[in-house]
């Protein structure tokens, strides 16, 4: 196991979000967090990530380095688009130059052109800076990536192009990802298992493996295991909106 | 990297041509106020208000004068220790109440307190601590412009932007990295703003402390003027000053802002890339 979470539980100013979580990640797989707003998939994150420190419970890490991609870009807007590509390499002490021709490499491979490298993040479009956001993540060769609804605000399209890159990336490069987001559709192409968080109840209400090979399910077999999800349970939170307007 | 060096030298080159090119656009600004004066200075005769013409013919002449030179050198070291004293300090002591809430607590009533002080009495208090020298004005210019470079300071960090601070430390970056790399940046551009308003106060107060601690610069110069009614020497003296504060900030402190805040100018209206006083 890359990172085991072992009975977490989190409070802000005294109201429990999450509790008795245990979770575990295996090389090479991807796992995707669902569950309705407000639940706690976001601090579960964080504090996988480090960056919260739980109140309850503790985080086991066997890997040597993690990288993150956030909802929003966060670019540093004082760096062009390849010094930020480059940032995790720079806090990981990469030479300058061979960051930089990492960089290159990696904003190749979300599409990025080369002379985008040389603009700032407001000259990029949303769409560009997201995908510099996660150009910066895989750039550090990381073990394991955390991602935070990453693609909920870029168009169909590119959505698509950068779920299928991410599932790629990570069945060539062996690294597992922990991948928050509340559509079930996208936890079903992408995703090796699915955790099912609830904000009611404060934890893991339901775990499964999804069959097939994330990135290569076709189109059909999606929309079908979403449209059987949907009539369960488990997800009746996620899907309906009535019960959290109390 | 010689090509590269190349274009960077040409685009420092153009960037202060435009700079220059920009210095017009304050010029007229400038000008309507010396026409305003001109219509006063018709309006009431030129015992209340000499014209500009013979401010300026005035300040000529004292410019020949032996020691003015001195003079203004004197309250020119003086405004800029002091300025100097108090830009480091308010910005370190700021810094560190931003990201202390207990510094924070401890400080801020102590800015507000030297803020409350009359600068009239800091004058007497310096004048008696420090004698009618140097000192006193320095003293005097730190103790004006320190919480102005405080809250520009406390304001900047308070303001940082937290999301990237979470992604730097995401990345692993240290504190000390995530200072240099999130907070600075945005900091600068906090600091700098009040800079702008330390460095006019700074020569205000230092000439202000000269004249009434009668200890030479061109404060002293004032208080002779006075002293003498010589109204038209009155006003090239203030004309003086007030070109040493406006020459400090446009000269000094603003290409070392455009300088450090390259990246603002990026994307902004296409690709022409204007200087700061020209800007939208």
């Amino acid at each position: 196991m890359k990172l085991r979470l072992e009975n977490v539980g989190h409070a802000f100013l005294g109201r429990t979000v999450i509790e008795g979580i245990d979770l575990a990640l295996a090389a090479g797989e991807i796992v995707a967090l669902v569950g309705p707003s407000g639940c706690g998939k976001t601090t579960l994150m964080h504090i996988a990530a480090g960056l919260v420190v739980p109140l309850r419970g503790r985080v086991h890490r066997a890997y040597r380095r993690h990288a993150m991609v956030f909802q929003e870009p966060r670019l540093l807007p004082w760096l062009t688009a390849r010094d930020n590509i480059a940032y995790g390499l720079a806090c990981a002490g990469t030479p300058r130059r061979h960051r930089r021709e990492i960089a290159a490499v990696r904003a190749r491979e979300v599409g990025l052109e080369a002379d985008d490298l040389d603009k700032f993040p407001p000259e990029l479009s949303g769409g560009m800076r997201q995908r510099a956001a996660v150009a910066r993540a895989l750039a550090v060769a990381p073990d394991v990536v955390f991602l935070d609804e990453p693609f909920s605000a870029v168009d169909a399209g590119l959505r698509r192009m950068m779920q299928d890159h991410l599932a790629q990336a990570a069945a060539r490069e062996g690294f597992c990802a922990l991948f928050v987001t509340h559509d079930l559709g996208e936890a079903a192409r992408i995703a090796d298992r699915l955790v099912v968080l609830s904000a009611r109840r404060r934890g893991i209400i339901d775990l499964r493996a999804i069959p097939g090979r994330p990135g290569a399910r076709d189109e059909r077999f999606v929309f079908d295991l979403v449209a059987a999800w949907s009539c369960e349970e488990a997800f009746a939170e996620i899907l309906d909106g009535a019960g959290r307007l109390q | 990297m010689p090509a590269s060096m190349r274009s960077d030298a040409k685009g420092v080159a153009a960037w202060f041509g435009r700079y220059l090119w920009s210095a017009w656009a304050g010029a007229t600004g400038l000008l309507c106020l010396a026409a305003a004066w001109q219509m006063a200075h018709e309006l009431y005769g030129a015992f209340i208000l000499p014209d500009p013409l013979t401010t300026l013919a005035t300040l000529a002449d004292l410019a020949t004068e032996p020691g003015f030179g001195a003079a203004v050198k004197e309250t020119g070291l003086r405004a800029l220790n002091g300025f100097m004293l108090a830009a480091g300090i308010g910005a370190a002591a700021g810094t560190v109440a931003g990201y202390s809430f207990a510094a924070l607590r401890l400080m801020k009533p102590v800015v507000t307190f030297i803020l409350g002080v009359p600068p009239i009495s800091w004058i007497v208090l310096a004048l008696i601590w420090f004698g009618a020298s140097g000192g006193s004005a320095v003293a005097t210019v730190v103790v004006a412009a320190l919480p102005i470079s405080f809250a520009g300071a406390l304001e900047g960090v308070a303001t940082r932007d937290r999301g990237l601070d979470a992604m730097a430390r995401a990345f692993g970056a240290g504190p000390l990295r995530r200072f240099r790399d999130v907070t600075l940046p945005h900091l600068l551009s906090y600091l700098f703003a009040a800079w702008t308003t330390a460095i006019g106060t700074a020569w205000k107060v230092a000439v202000m402390a000269e004249l009434l601690g009668n200890a030479g610069g061109v404060g002293g110069a004032l208080a002779r003027a006075r002293a003498l009614f010589d109204i038209p020497q009155v006003m090239a003296l203030t004309v003086l000053v007030v070109l040493c504060a406006l020459g400090s900030d446009h000269l000094v402190l603003q290409p070392l802002r455009e300088a450090a805040e390259r990246w603002r100018t990026a994307g902004q209206s296409g690709s022409v890339k204007q200087p700061w006083s020209v800007r939208p």
